[in-house]
């Protein structure tokens, strides 16, 4: 195969992947039941380390594989491992409400997914792999924001930043064509790993003091 | 137009619909550890639903002896205009893709006059479920199509088919991944599949398809049921050749071309089959207020679809 062809299907591949992404955050945003939520998660970050991967293999840049497999052992096994495990402890399974039902908060994603496009625009001209998936790490950016914001759970707005994370760790990827150097890349993953570790023991005590994991109710004071 | 042709699918439709929902039920039993009625037990039903007397309400006018073959006949004629084992489609001169959107909302539209006729409270409750959940859908639908027919720049159906068959090699581009994901939904949704309709029940609170067709029996009853069978089957062969029209055999193709594009379109409808089965296993039905956010998350993925595929040039 001559490299031109490689290039582009490892292109294509790349950008069918970071809309599956895409697609797993928006149905994230549809979705109330926690458990299904995590999986969900680790699906998108499986897509994640398979990107990270082809990026790897394309570039014959050996430490994206280590994002890779990091990705792999943090993102789809470890994170989702724990949080199902505070799931189970803590004994809610489903997200109350939200602020905005899920219609709506489908639709300000849809135009939120435009504007990471209409942002991403001048950037994608530059010929690169996977140009294209500027637009969707933006998009999962705005919408990990949205999500956090929409959400009451805490345990949902966790997954939220690790999803905003998620849109960070593409970005990288796919804009500086063989991502961060490998110490910022080693530094935000633990940052994130240390962050939700310490979030899983804060919901935990927040459920503890307050019967709920709801966080509109931290701002009443407790007698 | 080719005769043959328009026999054979015409065949096709009529014969392997009524064995498309057999399977399904059959392997959703299989699945559940049940063992089902034979595939092939749908055909003994319509045979019998044939041979047995109606029973019209008294109340009933006109429109509910005259919808059944409504909906049987534009079921079957949007089959002839969707590529099934051969491009051209028997009748793609005669409409394209808003044909097909339209044919199917005149025949939900008598199907839901027809549910509402005789003035049984269920019949009335069914159609205007239908009518709801269809006002959400078939945008859903359209624009999905509209995905993939301006990168065919064509509504024509056969056209669209050759053009995503041109582009093999290549993978889905991220528009059709939203319109393929989009599609599936409103599928589940217009074949009144699990998440949104229980086809196995008739429990009244739950019902939408079923409570439309608690009046009819007899004749009309095969027709509505043969009809309903007929338009999961154009759905399907939509979904499957728009998106992967692998094995479709070309004009001018000839008898061997044309079986082995028969076996890889069975092939694929028989992996679709099985795609709905495990939804159908593994989901519950939704409440039904629920039902319009499963499907304007659809809506919403279609437009998606449709945004991108001006997007990313």
């Amino acid at each position: 195969m001559n490299p031109s062809a490689a290039t582009e299907i490892s292109s294509q591949a790349i950008t069918l992947m970071a809309t599956l992404m895409l697609l797993v955050q928006l149905l994230m945003t549809a979705q109330r039941m926690l458990l299904t939520s995590i999986r969900l998660f680790a699906i998108q970050s499986l897509l994640l380390a398979g990107i990270a991967a082809l990026v790897a293999y394309h570039h014959n840049a050996s430490h994206v594989y280590v994002v890779a497999g990091l990705t792999l052992i943090g993102k789809v096994i470890f994170l989702p491992w724990l949080l199902n495990r505070l799931v189970h402890r803590i004994q809610i399974h489903q997200e109350i409400e939200p602020l905005l039902n899920a219609p709506t908060s489908m639709l300000i994603c849809g135009g939120l997914t435009l504007l990471g496009y209409v942002l991403a625009r001048p950037f994608t001209s530059m010929e690169r792999l996977g140009n294209n998936t500027l637009g969707i790490a933006l998009t999962l950016l705005l919408t990990g924001f949205f999500l956090m914001i929409n959400r009451r759970k805490a345990l949902t707005q966790v997954l939220a930043l690790l999803t905003v994370e998620n849109g960070v760790m593409l970005a990288a990827v796919a804009l500086t064509s063989y991502g961060m150097p490998l110490v910022v890349e080693l530094g935000i993953f633990f940052d994130v790993l240390v962050a939700v570790m310490v979030l899983g023991i804060l919901v935990y005590r927040i459920r503890e003091s307050f019967a709920s994991m709801d966080t509109s109710k931290l701002n009443q004071l407790k007698g | 137009m080719n005769l043959p042709a328009l026999v054979l699918q015409l065949l096709l439709l009529l014969l392997l619909a009524p064995l498309v929902s057999g399977v399904i039920k059959n392997w959703k039993a299989k699945l559940q550890n049940r063992r089902g009625p034979r595939p092939w037990q749908v055909y003994f039903d319509l045979a019998k639903f044939l041979r047995k007397d109606m029973v019209i309400s008294e109340h009933a006018s006109w429109v509910f002896s005259f919808a059944p073959y409504v909906v049987f006949l534009t079921a079957l004629l949007t089959g002839l205009m969707v590529p099934m084992v051969h491009t051209p489609a028997p009748l793609s001169l005669y409409g394209g893709v808003l044909a097909v959107v339209g044919l199917l909302a005149l025949g939900r539209f008598f199907l839901a006059l027809g549910g509402l006729d005789p003035a049984s409270a269920f019949g009335g409750m069914g159609s205007s479920r239908e009518m709801t959940l269809s006002a959400i859908a078939e945008p859903a639908l359209m624009l999905a199509i509209f995905t993939v027919a301006i990168t065919a720049k064509s509504t024509d159906l056969s056209q669209i088919a050759l053009s995503t068959q041109s582009a093999t090699g290549k993978l889905l581009n991220p528009a059709h991944v939203l319109a393929f994901a989009a599609m599936f939904v409103v599928l589940l949704a217009e074949t009144g599949r699990i998440p949104v309709d229980n086809p196995a029940t008739h429990l009244e609170l739950t019902m939408i398809h079923e409570a439309m067709l608690l009046e009819y029996s007899g004749r009309h009853l095969a027709f509505m049921e043969w009809g309903a069978s007929i338009k999961q089957l154009v759905l399907m062969t939509l979904f499957l050749n728009v998106f992967f029209p692998v094995g479709l055999a070309g004009p001018g193709a000839g008898a061997g071309a044309l079986g082995l594009s028969l076996l890889a379109f069975l092939a694929k409808l028989l992996a679709l089959s099985a795609a709905v089965v495990v939804v159908e296993t593994t989901n519950a039905k939704l409440r039904l207020f629920r039902a319009p956010d499963l499907l304007s998350a659809a809506f919403v993925l279609a437009t998606l679809a449709l945004l991108s595929t001006f997007l990313f040039h």
